[in-house]
């Protein structure tokens, strides 16, 4: 095999490895310098160094380089206005290169450095970077063959800098899109946490009473294993359930004696007026305002606004329903004192198949017991709860509640 | 990519340092070997013999990394060996013009013979 032959496939195979670092797994920066071994190895270069056009800050920085970085060694100083009269992805040998005065100050700097060789990476016509090499370590000088090489290697590594910088700038812009996007969403969380704040406001006995019905209805949610965007949804129609009120005089809401038929009448249109309110928001979770109309119905369906059957009510519905009758048992109203958890669950019982769903009070039960249980970090329900209660009491009516609900 | 553990293996004889290279010298994981070289050389240990027995493939990057050890022990003053190459790695070295600038040795017998009969690079 002649010389020429076994100089050809090392340069082949030289080709290869350089195809494998491209294409390879490895963080870039590694990827990079493997891919300045590969060069220098191939050209038997001394030093070597592969730099990137930072176009925003118009600066050439160095990805990788070896031998150029030496302690006290003069540094290689390369300015946009010097590569650009270079021909693009070709090999421009600093030593027989001519140019204007300050073209060959600069390239006498350069070759103190022992820069001896320059690529300039295009893509189209997008100036990318450059690769710089020192003389060989052979003392022999770079041939024509290997400047055809040279050309080919620039075009790939071109292409994978530019790649890489594209894929890093898509990503800076997803990373602040999402930035942007949470950034939204807390706005929009915010302000429907003022929103409730008021609805609450308007009844002295009803404050917070929106934020506990989201956090409950959340807690019962995610212990069926809603989807996290379908929880959140019920969060918000949680905050959001009884913004119907806010057309309800305040003498009404707050009204101490027993209701007249008329007022009851008034009283109940608050879902509908909540409906009609929200309807006119597209809400980006499913159902928020369906949940909304419909928290007062019932499964036997004498609920309203609809008057709907166990069968027409969707699970959202139901946990709303569960959550905003268990808060108001638990709390003061006008009209009478708050309830003690025990008798508040006897009446979830008493309540069930008529207004609650076994399911949702199944999973109701198991998540209050493991809040009392401490088996959960962040509890919804029990902060919420007074703690006058005697857990063995609760917990074991819990059990068995879960327990004839599972028969 | 041909790619197994690379790992370097060393042992002082007297103001020599033997070095094994194990594995494929093939990737970043080579720069050990580079390494290694300069902890001796930065001890004052100026004769090192490379020894590849352990070694079966070399590419483009290991070549690149053998050059930063012939320049650095250049640079220091010092006196490098290779021993124990295979036919391959002896033809490729040929090839590329770099057996002109290096001492190869059949084992490290011979190299040995050769450090202590006091020559230079």
């Amino acid at each position: 095999m002649t010389i020429e032959i076994k100089r050809a496939l090392y340069n082949i195979s030289a080709l290869a490895d350089l195809g494998q670092e491209i294409t390879s797994e490895k963080d870039f920066s590694d990827k990079i310098q493997s891919v300045l071994y590969v060069i220098m190895g191939t050209f038997l270069a001394n030093r070597g160094a592969i730099f990137w056009y930072e176009k925003d800050k118009g600066k050439i920085i160095p990805l990788a380089r070896k031998g150029f970085d030496a302690k006290g060694a003069p540094k290689l100083r390369i300015r946009l206005g010097h590569v650009l009269p270079m021909k693009k992805n070709e090999p421009y040998s600093l030593v027989e290169g001519q140019g204007t005065a300050a073209f060959r100050r600069f390239r006498d700097g350069a070759v103190q450095t022992g820069a001896e060789i320059f690529v300039p990476l295009w893509v189209r016509d997008e100036f990318i970077g450059l690769i710089v090499l020192s003389n060989k370590f052979t003392s022999q000088p770079y041939s024509p063959e290997d400047f055809e090489l040279l050309k080919v290697i620039a075009n790939q590594i071109a292409i994978t800098i530019n790649h890489h910088m594209l894929f890093m700038d898509l990503s800076h812009q997803l990373e602040e899109n999402r930035r942007l996007y949470e950034e939204m969403r807390r706005i929009y969380h915010d302000t429907i946490q003022a929103f409730a704040a008021a609805i609450d406001a308007k009844d002295v006995y009803t404050k917070n009473h929106s934020q506990r019905v989201a956090k409950y209805s959340v807690a019962i949610a995610r212990e069926l294993g809603w989807e996290e965007s379908d929880v959140e949804g019920i969060y918000i129609a949680g905050f959001l359930h009884d913004v119907g009120k806010l057309i309800i005089s305040n003498e009404l809401l707050n009204k101490r004696e027993a209701l007249t038929d008329k007022e009851l009448l008034e009283l109940r249109r608050h879902p509908a007026i909540s409906y009609r309110i929200l309807s006119k928001i597209k809400f980006p979770w499913k159902n928020v305002v369906k949940m909304v109309k419909h928290h007062h119905e019932r499964l036997d369906g004498t609920g309203y606004p609809g008057a709907l059957m166990a069968e027409d009510l969707d699970e959202g519905v139901k946990i709303l329903t569960l959550a905003d009758s268990f808060d108001a048992m638990t709390s003061v109203r006008a009209y009478r004192d708050k309830m003690a958890l025990l008798d508040a669950l006897v009446e979830v019982k008493r309540c069930l198949d008529t207004q609650f769903d076994g399911k949702i009070v199944a999973a109701f039960c198991r998540v209050l017991e493991k809040e009392i249980k401490g088996d959960l970090p962040e509890p919804n329900i029990l902060p919420h709860l007074d703690n006058d209660f005697d857990p063995s009491v609760i917990t074991g009516l819990l059990e068995a509640l879960i327990r004839e609900l599972k028969d | 990519m041909k790619a197994t553990n690379f790992k370097v293996v060393s042992r002082l004889a007297g103001d020599v340092a033997v070095v094994y290279p194990q594995g494929y010298l093939n990737n970043l994981a080579g720069e050990s070997l580079v390494k290694e070289c300069n902890s001796y050389l930065s001890r004052g240990v100026r004769k090192v013999v490379l020894n590849f027995s352990g070694t079966d493939f070399i590419n483009s990057i290991g070549i690149s990394l053998l050059l930063h050890i012939m320049e650095g022990l250049q640079e220091g003053g010092g006196t490098l060996c290779f021993t124990n190459l295979s036919k391959v790695h002896r033809d490729t070295f040929e090839m590329l013009g770099l057996t002109d600038h290096m001492l190869v040795f059949g084992d490290e017998d011979e190299a040995f013979r050769h450090l202590d009969a006091g020559s230079g690079t």
